[in-house]
């Protein structure tokens, strides 16, 4: 039973990891926290399905284009929601972005809403579960667990060794300093904004697969990224990860031990008590105050 | 500058006249004009944090949920007469406001809102899971109230009791808002700092602002139960928490007035597109957005350019902009 829990609870902890990453990398450089990127997760969920279930694009292409459409979106966010009100109080930004992501779960009811609202998606490799000892494993998961390994490494890859990499990381450390360093500062924005919404978007056709997509998953899967986001330290990547991973295992303990329902509150629990108890989390830095 | 009268003749105006409709009204005008009336109690109470005190705060539509609840719970679980359980259902949704203050004052800017998203779909759990109180996702029925001494039917009645607890509602706010703590909400929301240089205790202002929004909202669920004589989760949602927003910010954030033709204006809006519900989503999104990007200060800035007599004071553009 533990060994199990522990298993699911690692896999859909890679998934928070990565969607919380996402959200991290943007907050980062921009320090707003993206409210319409939970959609940007439920759109790139809709892409993959369009491709892969109605059009037969084989899987991986379709799974490579429906992440590039989520980069191309999440810079059209960008564009619509933060680049007019860069200036603005955190209010106006906030609520732009809750308007957005109506727009965007209103459309996808829309367009993919009449199929029952639940989509299947058939898994990557074969259905049939893999058995070591006590633990049974379902092949997605797998993939998944491995496919977040590797889109880690290629975000710490392209972080450390790549000229935009380090132009991202020079424009969240002081913007008016790169600016004056000849880095288009609004460019980068663009990218990261980009860059959080591929995150998620992996996260995305990852999950398909394991569970189904829906319209309104959106919400629940961004108070979950924020809950990894804020357990591991508010705008550290390494923390986002750990944080990911310990709200999916929490997450499975709690509906495995406790009640099945209590699964859905468990984000909403952790974020309260991080909040007043330890608000710099597991990696935070501490004392940060923005005036 | 042409002038329609100062705003407490057009106001006055607009009261009588809203006092005379139901001599007019068929029911479903009435149910309409009433929702409303209610609406505009919502839209000013959250005006009242997240205009003027500058709290983003999503817990107000689970507020709402939670009054429109304690209030029909109690009379169709505990069979108490509808206006006992409006007086408690209000103090308990003004509880439930204080209690969400209390974390809500370590937070700020993000991590409020988030904590406070976290509070709304933590409201939405309760409603839909504890059955064995709240019926779940099916929601209940409530007995109309019946205003028994007085020649009303029960909507008329409703109808009245919103309109009166409206007009002093907005009323108050509007004292309120010109007020000791009216000014030093809008301190804060300008710049925490500076309030606190200016020996405002933030905690307390703070505190009344959220105490303040949650029993507007909770009045304002005693009065919708009523009103629809039914109530649901899915009616509390973060949809209904985005109408709110639309309301406030198409109105003018920091504006009673404007929340008031807000919520007039949009209620209008969700009525005519309620044959087209999977409009409303992207309908109310994209004002939202539109409005906070291309028009800050909402509808009402029109009117206090253009009409003599309807300023309102220390609602200044926010010099950030």
């Amino acid at each position: 039973m533990l060994a199990y829990l522990l298993v699911s609870g690692l896999a859909s902890g890679c998934l928070y990891a990565l969607v919380a990453m996402g959200l991290v990398v943007v907050y980062k450089s921009t320090t707003v926290v993206n409210f319409a990127h939970g959609e940007l997760f439920m759109v790139a969920g809709f892409f993959a399905y369009t491709l892969h279930v109605l059009l037969r694009v084989p899987y991986l292409p379709a799974l490579l284009l429906a992440v590039l459409a989520s980069f191309a979106l999440g810079m059209l966010t960008e564009r619509l929601a933060y680049r007019p009100l860069m200036h603005a109080p955190t209010i106006s930004l906030v609520l732009a972005a809750v308007g957005f992501s109506f727009v965007l779960k209103g459309l996808a009811r829309q367009i993919w809403g009449g199929r029952g609202d639940y989509i299947p998606f058939p898994p990557l490799l074969g259905t049939d579960p893999i058995i070591f000892g006590e633990i049974v494993l379902v092949p997605q998961q797998l993939v998944v667990v491995a496919a977040t390994i590797i889109c880690m490494l290629l975000f710490a890859a392209f972080f450390r060794w790549t000229r935009t990499g380090k132009t991202m990381q020079a424009t969240a450390e002081n913007a008016k300093a790169a600016r004056l360093v000849g880095i288009r500062v609004d460019r980068v924005y663009a990218l990261t904004w980009g860059l959080g919404a591929a995150a998620a978007g992996v996260a995305a056709v990852l999950m398909a697969p394991l569970t189904f997509v829906y319209p309104d998953i959106g919400m629940s899967l961004l108070v979950k990224a924020f809950a990894a986001a804020v357990l591991g330290g508010f705008g550290s990547l390494p923390g986002a990860i750990l944080g990911g991973l310990s709200v999916g295992i929490i997450e499975q303990l709690a509906g495995g031990y406790l009640h099945t329902s209590l699964m859905e509150i468990s984000a909403f629990v952790i974020i309260m008590a991080v909040l007043i108890v330890r608000p710099t989390g597991f990696l935070g830095a501490r004392g940060l105050r923005r005036v | 500058m042409p002038s329609i009268g100062t705003r407490a003749q057009v106001m006055g105006v607009a009261l009588m006249a809203l006092a005379l409709f139901p001599l007019v009204a068929n029911p479903y005008l009435l149910y309409v004009v009433n929702l409303g009336v209610i609406y505009a109690v919502l839209a000013v109470g959250l005006n009242l944090l997240l205009g003027f005190g500058g709290q983003f705060a999503f817990a107000n539509a689970a507020l709402f949920g939670i009054g429109a609840y304690a209030t029909g719970l109690l009379q169709v679980r505990l069979q108490w007469p509808y206006l006992l359980a409006v007086g408690a259902g209000v103090v308990f949704t003004t509880g439930v406001g204080l209690l969400v203050a209390l974390p809500a004052l370590r937070l700020s800017g993000l991590y409020l809102a988030m904590a406070t998203l976290a509070f709304a779909q933590f409201t939405q759990w309760v409603l839909l899971n504890w059955e064995k109180v709240t019926f779940g996702a099916g929601g209940f029925k409530i007995p109309p109230p019946r205003f028994d001494p007085l020649p009303l039917t029960s909507a008329q009645g409703i109808y009245f009791l919103s309109l009166f607890v409206a007009a002093v509602l907005v009323i108050l706010a509007w004292n309120i808002v010109r007020s000791r703590v009216g000014r030093a909400l809008v301190a804060i929301r300008d710049s925490e700092l500076a309030a606190e240089a200016l020996a405002i205790d933030l905690a307390r202002y703070k505190t009344i602002a959220f105490v303040l929004s949650a029993f507007y909202a909770g009045m304002a669920g005693a009065l919708y139960s009523a009103t629809l004589n039914f109530v649901a989760p899915e009616g509390f949602d973060l949809f209904q928490m985005v109408v709110q927003f639309s309301m406030v910010v198409v109105g003018g954030l920091g504006s009673i007035w404007g929340s008031v033709l807000g919520a007039g204006l949009l209620l209008a809006m969700q009525e005519g597109l309620r044959a087209f519900k999977g409009a409303q989503e992207i309908a109310f999104g994209l004002l939202l957005m539109l409005c906070i990007i291309f028009l800050p200060e909402g509808l009402i800035s029109f009117l206090k350019r253009h009409l003599r007599g309807w300023s309102e004071p220390l609602r200044r553009p926010d010099p950030r902009r």
